[in-house]
């Protein structure tokens, strides 16, 4: 007998959980089928088990840079590193926040299937676990099956010498030297943190620069100059070629610029990027469409070409991040209720742990210009004059807000220093909201505070910020009045 | 480099030419793929002409002023120029490892390559391109709309279309207002907006002030009515209609009903005959029990009959509502108003008995005044006016006779009902007045 429901969603990632809890809070009968882990990459091998580390090398790093400037002295000397206590702590941090998710779960009635779900046809199931096959229909599914690490050739994961980015979060002793190849956000986040610990790194990117494409170019210039100052080691249009074992480590063999380098390693880490998880399930075999990069096509509600199925997170399009996924769950559960709702975000904010953090919402000046706005107003206000930035001892970066000069409407802001992520939300409500830059500077922030820095940035943009020498007002061209409607 | 010949496209059904109003891009600029180039005037609507491609404008064919026929080509675009302006797609494998901050459906979403027409739009709204997937409307607001998140869905949720619309807050911003107003006005769902609303002016007053003016708050009823008739007068485009029926034979008979009334403790006026002569004409033309949804763009006709009437009281005017008044006789009807209209004199008529009116009927007559050019009380489509019976002398078959006159409006809708329709309408509802026995032959 199969199981029948509503509403069957496969994967219980932050898309596919969030969707399954809305379901039922709309009165629908849920299942979500998970074959790993409650909470998906993201709660378990991504963005939780890294910041968790993350935390803790940037806190090992203060402790040894600025701690003894600060007047604390540690009773013997230097700090040292229990791997094994520091990963123990990283899973008791994963295992609250995945077992949280499955009390939320329990407690809307979601049903839990556990094991490797596989369409049969476009309306049923097969759920095939360590208890044998059953078969589940329901009238809708939500596919969000995410994404996994792309491998390259040469370098086929085997989580001793050649890690993923689950590999990487999961070392029981520290490594004394790593090669990460990719010089993406997942690289430089796992690079910079291991570098924090005291681990010699060196990034292997392809391209002409780091986090190409991934962040506004002046917020990465920040973070290039702070990877130097940490010791990390850039490769820059270098191409990792293979790899062999080499005593207890490995020996990598880099074409760098038509010059081939050997690297020793204890290990190498791959973060290449990911890719979808749209060669599973059988999802082709239902005739679901899925493009050239592998995202199953959707339309703005996030509906494949069978308009009973539909596709969220990773699976569905570009930013493969977390928050999207969430919001996307949240908008199929309830176009699924029958109400009308389409994906109409003006921005998916980004984050990127690195040291320091970039944050941004919204478009970056080039984007800005090749989307039509012609005139521009910039302002950046850094956070070396900012009290609360200084008395962190992290007063590297900035904030950078780009905004219409037509309309003063901002468009996108960009951040790179102490506590970007957590800045970030703030500006990613002002472009919801189509927020002017008087919005910003008029709204009074809280001093000290980090977030200072944003108003200041506003009336930097403005032409009159207070604690950064700009030209007198009387000077200049006067911008649209705070009144005016452009 | 690869210059490409940009046509003017088929710009509108029979429309085969254009005036070029003026160029909206100049040589040298690079442009966008859909970007609008220039503003085309033809005999149905000035429009904006996108060019399907993009790059770099090398050459304007046209000077402003000339009239371009369709297919002509109208610019050339240094094509080369696009891929340096805009990016190629970033592949997957950095894609992968880009959280690029722009919103997600950017990832194959391309601009909608539509003609604009002018009032109409601001920007091109985004929408999916997805072959087997069901299309999304309202199409989801383009990331140049001035919206907040919650006014974009509840314009979602109201099948309105934010990327139509002009709003009216700072620099362009459409308010929550705005699409409430829109709505109201006859945004369509399943289609774009076919009307906007213009914002309401509320200018203020400045009269001599001191104690020969006294300002009192615009509250309760009296905002309440004052709200439902700027809404109706706003939407409904009103034409009237006016007779004379000659009511002899009424009188007579109202006369002689009077008395069977009185028995049964009934004060038999003229409205119950006016609404048993109205359903029963009603019927034979049922656009004036209709109503116009305009959100689904749809015409419903009902088939109950509720006649509202408006009733004078202390407080301003009311319309309670007389519900399936076909399905109840006269005296039933009889009785029925005046407990209605003793109640709205009083204030204590329920919500519930001043609901779904399917028609409204007037006597303003009781107070004075030949004729009347009520306000249609929407989402009604007809507001009937009766009027005071007055003795005329008529001249029929070469002698003076003295009849009793009535005066009847009839004031529609014209979007729906033809002023012809009215007119029939009103002639074959003053042959039942003047012929009450024929009512008899309505009855059931």
């Amino acid at each position: 007998m199969a199981q029948k429901f509503d509403v069957v969603v496969v994967g219980a990632g932050p898309g596919g959980y969030v969707a399954a809890i809305r379901c039922a809070q709309l009165g629908l009968s849920t299942a979500v089928i998970e074959r790993e882990y409650l909470g998906g990459v993201c709660l378990n091998v991504g963005c939780i088990p890294s910041k968790a580390l993350i935390t803790a090398g940037h806190f090992f790093d203060k402790l040894q840079h600025s701690a003894p400037e600060m007047g604390i002295r540690l009773p013997k000397g230097e700090a040292t590193i229990d791997m094994a206590q520091m990963q123990k702590w990283k899973t008791s941090v994963c295992d609250r926040m995945s077992g949280g998710v499955e009390q939320l779960l329990k407690g809307n009635s979601v049903a839990i299937l556990r094991g490797e779900a596989t369409f049969k046809t476009a309306h049923e199931l097969n759920v095939k676990s360590s208890g044998g096959m059953e078969t589940v229909t329901a009238k809708n599914f939500i596919i969000a099956t995410g994404s996994r690490p792309i491998e390259i050739p040469g370098f086929a994961f085997d989580e001793k010498f050649v890690l993923s980015s689950t590999g990487a979060l999961a070392l029981s002793e520290l490594p004394k030297k790593l090669v990460v190849i990719g010089g993406g956000y997942i690289g430089l986040e796992l690079g910079s943190m291991y570098a924090h610990l005291g681990v010699e790194v060196t990034v292997v990117e392809a391209g002409p620069g780091v986090l190409q494409g991934a962040a506004d170019p002046e917020c990465v210039q920040v973070v290039a100059r702070k990877l130097k100052k940490t010791g990390v080691e850039t490769l820059l249009d270098a191409k990792a070629k293979g790899w062999k074992k080499s005593g207890s480590g490995v020996e990598v063999t880099v074409d760098v610029k038509g010059k081939e380098q050997t690297l020793k390693a204890d290990k190498v880490i791959v973060t290449v990027g990911r890719k979808p998880n749209s060669d599973q399930a059988n999802l082709k075999g239902i005739g679901l469409q899925i493009d050239e990069r592998g995202f199953i096509k959707t339309n703005s509600q996030r509906r494949t070409s069978h308009s009973h199925i539909f596709a969220i997170g990773d699976i569905a399009c570009q930013p493969m991040l977390a928050h999207k996924a969430s919001h996307e769950g949240v908008l199929v559960a309830e176009v699924i209720a029958g109400k009308n709702r389409a994906f109409d975000a003006k921005t998916v904010p980004a984050v990127i742990f690195v040291d320091p953090e970039i944050a941004a919402a919204g478009m970056t000046e080039d984007e800005a210009k090749s989307a039509g706005y012609s005139e521009l107003k910039v302002g950046k206000f850094p956070f070396a004059a900012n009290g609360r930035a200084v008395s962190l001892m992290e007063a590297e970066g900035f904030v950078k807000i780009v905004a219409d000069a037509k309309t003063d409407v901002v468009l996108g802001v960009h951040i790179v220093g102490p506590d970007a992520s957590n800045m970030i939300s703030e500006a990613a409500l002002a472009i919801e909201m189509g927020a002017r830059l008087q919005d910003l500077a008029l709204t009074i922030h809280p001093h000290p505070t980090l977030g200072e820095t944003m108003m200041e940035a506003a009336e930097a943009a403005l032409g009159h910020a207070i604690h950064i020498i700009q030209k007198p007002l009387n000077q200049r061209k006067e911008g649209p009045s705070l009144r005016a409607n452009a | 480099m690869a210059t490409k010949n940009v046509q003017l496209p088929e710009i509108g059904e029979g429309v085969t030419e254009g005036e070029l109003v003026n160029w909206l891009v100049k040589v040298g600029d690079k442009i966008e793929p859909d970007q609008a180039i220039a503003e085309l005037m033809t005999d149905k609507a000035t429009v904006e002409v996108p060019s399907p491609i993009g790059g770099v404008v090398k050459e304007l064919k046209f000077k402003e002023g000339d009239v371009i026929t369709v297919g002509s080509v109208v610019i050339v675009v240094d094509a080369d120029g696009a891929a340096a302006a805009a990016p190629a797609p970033t592949p997957a494998k950095s894609a992968a490892h880009t959280p690029a901050p722009q919103p997600a459906p950017a990832a194959f979403a391309k601009p909608a390559p539509a003609l604009t027409p002018k009032p109409a739009a601001t920007t091109v709204a985004t929408t999916v391109a997805m072959s087997g997937g069901t299309d999304v409307y309202p199409p989801p607001a383009s990331s140049r709309v001035l919206a907040t998140p919650a006014t974009r869905r509840l314009a979602r949720e109201m099948g309105v279309d934010v990327n139509s619309m002009n709003g009216t807050g700072m620099a362009g911003r459409v308010t929550r207002e705005d699409v409430l107003g829109a709505r109201g006005a006859g945004a369509v769902s399943g289609g774009p907006a076919t009307y906007q609303a213009p914002s309401i002016p509320r200018p203020g007053f400045v009269g001599q002030g001191g104690a020969m003016e006294e300002r009192v708050q615009l509250k309760g009823i009296r905002k309440k009515i004052a709200e439902n008739l700027q809404m109706a007068k706003h939407i409904i485009p009103h034409f009237t209609l006016m007779d004379e029926a000659n009511v002899t034979a009424l009188v007579a008979m109202r006369e002689e009903l009077k008395a069977a009334g009185e028995k049964a403790g009934v004060k038999v006026t003229y409205m119950p005959f006016v609404f048993k002569a109205l359903i029963a004409t009603v019927r034979e033309f049922p656009m004036f029990n209709a109503s116009i949804d305009d959100a689904a763009n749809e015409i419903v006709y009902k088939k109950y009959f509720n006649v509202g009437f408006a009733a004078d009281t202390p407080n301003g005017l009311l319309v309670p509502v007389v519900k399936n008044a076909d399905q109840k006789s006269i005296l039933q009807v009889a009785k029925e108003i005046t407990e209605l209209a003793t109640k709205a004199r009083d204030g204590k008529l329920a919500l519930d008995e001043m609901k779904n009116a399917t028609f409204t009927v007037t006597n303003i007559g009781s107070v004075g005044g030949t004729y009347a050019t009520p306000v249609i009380n929407h989402p009604e489509v007809a507001i009937f006016g009766m009027y005071k019976i007055q003795d005329k002398p008529v001249l029929k078959d070469g002698k003076i006779e003295f009849t009793k006159t009535m005066n009847f409006t009839v004031t529609a809708d014209h979007r729906l009902i033809d002023g012809a329709v009215a007119a029939r309408f009103l002639k074959a509802f003053i042959h039942r007045i003047e012929n009450p026995g024929v009512l008899m032959l309505d009855m059931m």
